[in-house]
């Protein structure tokens, strides 16, 4: 195996978390039909106020870590109830500004309350490492898969054999008809607000725990989600989630064959080749109701 | 840009075995039928008989699965909606569809698209080109908005106009630049009778000084009468009759599955 | 046949005319207001504010950009800053090479234009959501550029440009600053303002409202807002190397992201889709920054930022514009009503 089996485990593990991450933006895209740029800072607020709280209010790491699981999942609800749901119809797009003004929000509040220095997060596991097969990994590496594939399965099967599911995909098909036949559209699309905030979270968390926490390091990592949802599509499933997995993996070869700071053209440069040849229709979404 | 601006006589569209699906539903089967030249036509049927997938396909604005549609001699079926605009097929929409917070007069001059239009380098820099489109533009609108009597509120936001008005900036944005074939989606939906005469009258007289084929969705069989002089009848999808009115809605098949229906009576 | 369909709404009297006169007086009007708060900074202010001043003049043909692609055709752009330094670190360069104003130029509408392209063509075939998301990636991508090239744009240290001179005018001077960029300033409002009265102008309205009615009349949609983008990408440029000019310094931090969102949030306060609103948009974004950090408070300006845009963008949709616009209607309206006219 060598260096490339590492560059390989390295890509998985990141691309884990960006599937897990683009997870949120699918069910709350799929539900809701709105894109929440304030998304990465909302897994910002858990990871920081969560550092804050155990390294400077001296609370134990676990207490931490879920009362700011439990501030991400109230922020990302909240934007829906207090914003998202006032979006008048008729005006598409309205939701990418409105949290994008969120996201600037977020951001600059947290840099108030806390600091805009980057800090070291409690390692979770990404300090202890063994090796298989000629490859290091760590107990956070197999944490990340293992959760990843745990919650896309289990989301899937949540979607497609439960009657919740069915209620999720009736409201996102016609949330009139959806309304009609007894479901709670508005509380249920909240409710998928709050489970994205919580996978948001969780994974902020985890990628806090592989780099550094500060006010800004979710933003790089929501871009990427976002670009592997693009291309794979946010009104499907399977396909943006390989996609998503995929992406680390190709970031990771582009750093490891042309050198570390790599990744970012290599990804730009994905995109624009991605969307320039895959045919119109492939990759169409949000189209204006026809006549 | 090539717009085309036809000239002389109005074609004839002829359709032919159009079939168009929605899933393993047919919105539209095995259609054949001919919108007379230079007539004003109109398209009845009862709710889901077809009508607006008819527009639909002859615009471009649906997918058809099989047939072809002619315009005049030339086949259109392959063209997107766009240049079927482009070579003079124009249609007005069911749910009025406006530049919600612009005037009167620019959702208006948006439909003089067709004219021949200068390059964006002489619009953006307002070279002499596009001050001869700008004066052809305004020229149409005014006409148009003077025959519609919209005038006065040319200035207005169209999100601050009545309904009825509304209505009226829909079909103008359809008649400014004269198109050859047009197709409008119950155009008087929502009127009431004194409007809808009124509109029948401004059709006509639209249709007198800008000879078109013209094909009207519209459910109300006196004002059928009054401004068409064809009608064909679809219903479930099919192709019912045409002709002249008195034929058509004398018609037993059409009684059945128009006026039975409307009034009530199960055949 | 007027009387029924076309019942007389409140308060508005009819315009008899068929176009809306724009006849020489009121454009004289117009240019006499422009020149006459233009006359105020160099007048009445010192020269620190002076050369704030020239800033808004440099922001201003930023935001009218934005204006063109957000306020008018409805597309999201994450990277309006990010283009901004294209025309900056462009500007930079050659005039590190010795060029002057003409060549700057130039090179600055060619890279925005190659740049716009390059975002712009294959995104902009699809929706505007995945223009939003590019451009926040194309973002990325120009911090990464200067980053990495630190020999040739000083990197994240920044680096100085030199002044421009023009005639006996010299850039690093505000005064004269101020009166370079008043110009470009001025030609980037009269096209920005003209656009309205084109088809290109109407196009980018019908596409931003409705795509349907557009393409039924012969629109082309995506070439469209292929054009909006170009023309916003090239104001940006201009914009750009205007602030290399007057500011004389330039790095990564003045085109990232949140420079991106300042000018969104200006825009949309100013009120979307008029270039009254632009300018006042560019007024906030040079001017408000810096009153928060006179009062001792710089954190709040981003704080304060993002609760902007996201209240005015769900509650006032036309901005500042559209408030000034309402009162002015309503007050007519009174006004009417006191007369007996309705």
């Amino acid at each position: 195996m060598g260096d490339l089996g590492q560059i390989l485990v390295g890509g998985v593990t990141t691309g884990s978390l960006y599937a897990l991450f683009l997870l949120g933006v699918l069910i709350v895209f799929q539900v809701s039909k709105s894109i929440n740029f304030a998304y990465g800072q909302v897994g910002m607020i858990a990871a920081f106020s969560a550092w804050f709280l155990y390294s400077e209010q001296g609370l134990p790491v676990p207490v931490a870590l879920v009362v700011g699981v439990l501030l991400a999942v109230a922020v990302n609800s909240a934007i829906d109830y207090v914003a998202i749901r006032r979006i008048p119809a008729g005006r598409p797009g309205l939701d990418l500004v409105v949290t994008l003004g969120i996201f600037l929000l977020i951001t600059a509040v947290m840099q108030q309350l806390i600091d805009a220095n980057a800090h070291t997060f409690v390692p979770l596991g990404a300090d202890t490492r063994t090796e298989v097969a000629g490859v290091v990994v760590s107990v956070n590496d197999g944490v990340v898969v293992g959760l990843t594939a745990v919650v896309i399965a289990a989301a899937y099967l949540l979607l497609n054999r439960t009657s919740l599911g069915t209620s999720l995909r009736a409201s996102a098909e016609d949330a009139g008809i959806a309304q009609a036949a007894g479901v709670n559209v508005r509380a249920l699309r909240t409710a998928t607000w709050a489970v994205a905030g919580a996978l948001g979270a969780i994974v902020a968390v985890l990628v806090a725990s592989r780099l550094s926490v500060d006010a800004f390091y979710m933003t790089p990592f929501l871009i990427k989600a976002f670009v592997a949802g693009m291309i794979g599509g946010l009104d499907r499933f399977w396909l943006p989630l390989s996609v998503a997995v995929a992406l680390g993996v190709y970031e990771s070869l582009a750093v490891f064959w042309l050198g570390a700071s790599a990744g970012t053209p290599a990804v730009f440069l994905l995109i624009i080749v991605v969307l320039a040849l895959v045919p119109k229709r492939f990759v169409n979404e949000r189209n204006e109701v026809r006549a | 840009m090539s717009a085309s601006v036809e000239t002389g006589a109005p074609p004839v569209v002829r359709i032919d075995g159009l079939t168009v699906r929605y899933g393993a539903f047919h919105a539209l089967r095995d259609v054949t039928v001919s919108l007379p030249a230079g007539r004003i036509s109109g398209l009845i049927g009862p709710n889901g008989a077809g009508k607006t997938t008819l527009l639909n396909a002859i615009s471009g604005f649906t997918p058809i699965a099989e047939g072809r549609v002619h315009v005049g001699d030339r086949d259109i079926t392959a063209l997107g909606v766009r240049r079927r605009a482009l070579a003079g097929v124009v249609r007005g929409f069911q749910t009025v569809r406006l530049l919600e917070r612009e005037s009167v007069w620019d959702n208006v001059l948006i439909g003089t698209e067709r004219f021949a239009q200068p390059s964006a380098l002489s619009q953006f820099f307002a070279l002499p080109a596009q001050w001869r489109a700008h004066r052809r533009a305004t020229a149409a609108a005014a006409e148009v908005l003077d025959l519609l009597g919209l005038r006065r509120h040319a200035h207005r936001r169209v999100d601050e106009l009545p309904f009825a008005s509304r209505r009226l900036v829909e079909v103008a944005r359809v008649l400014v630049s004269s198109p050859s074939v047009i197709l409008l989606d119950e155009p008087a939906a929502g009127l009431d009778q004194e409007g809808r005469q009124e509109l029948a009258a401004v059709l006509t007289r639209v249709h007198d000084n800008h000879p078109s084929t013209m094909v009207v969705v519209e459910h109300d069989v006196d004002l059928v009468k009054t401004l068409c002089s064809y009608v064909i009848a679809l219903d479930s999808g099919a192709f019912l009759c045409d002709g002249t009115p008195a034929k058509v809605f004398g018609d037993r098949q059409v009684q059945l599955a128009y006026f039975g229906r409307a009034a009530g009576v199960d055949a | 046949m007027t009387s029924a369909i076309l019942r007389r709404p409140r308060g508005e009297a009819g315009n008899a005319t068929g176009e809306r006169k724009q006849g020489p007086r009121r454009l004289l009007t117009r240019v006499a207001v422009f020149a006459v708060i233009a006359a105020v900074p160099p007048l009445l202010f010192d020269d620190y504010w002076v050369f704030m001043s020239a800033q808004v003049l440099a922001f201003a043909i930023a935001t009218l950009g934005l204006d063109v692609l957000y306020g008018r055709t409805g597309q999201m752009s994450l990277a309006h800053a990010s283009f901004m330094g294209v025309g900056a670190y462009t500007t930079y360069l050659v005039s590190s090479l010795g060029y002057g104003l003409a060549v700057q130029l130039a090179a600055v509408a060619v890279v925005s234009l190659i740049a716009a392209l390059v975002v712009a063509v294959p995104t902009l075939r699809l929706s505007g959501l995945r223009l939003a998301l590019v451009t926040l990636a194309f973002g990325e991508l120009l911090a990464w550029v200067v980053r990495n090239t630190t020999d040739l744009t000083g990197g994240t240290q920044g680096a100085s440009v030199d002044p421009l001179i023009i005639g006996q005018l010299d850039s690093s001077e505000p005064l004269h600053a101020y009166l370079i960029a008043l110009v470009p300033a001025a030609i980037a409002t009269a096209l920005a303002a003209h656009l309205g009265r084109t088809q290109l102008g109407r196009r980018m309205l019908a596409v931003r409202d409705t795509e349907l009615a557009a393409e039924s009349v012969g629109v082309a949609v995506s070439r469209t807002k292929i054009t909006a983008f170009l023309i916003s990408a090239v104001y940006a440029g201009v914009a750009g190397w205007l602030y290399a000019a007057i500011t004389g310094f330039i790095s990564p931090p003045d085109f990232d992201l949140f420079a991106s969102v300042y000018l969104f949030v200006a825009v949309v306060i100013g009120g979307a889709g008029t270039v009254v609103g632009a300018w006042l948009g560019a007024a906030y974004v040079v001017l408000v920054p810096e009153l928060f950090t006179l009062a001792g408070q710089p954190n709040l300006y981003p704080i304060v930022g993002g609760a902007l845009l996201a209240i005015v963008a769900l509650l006032v949709p036309d901005g500042i514009v559209g408030l000034g616009r309402g009162a002015w209607r309503r007050a007519r309206r009174v006004r009417d009503a006191q007369e007996g006219a309705t």
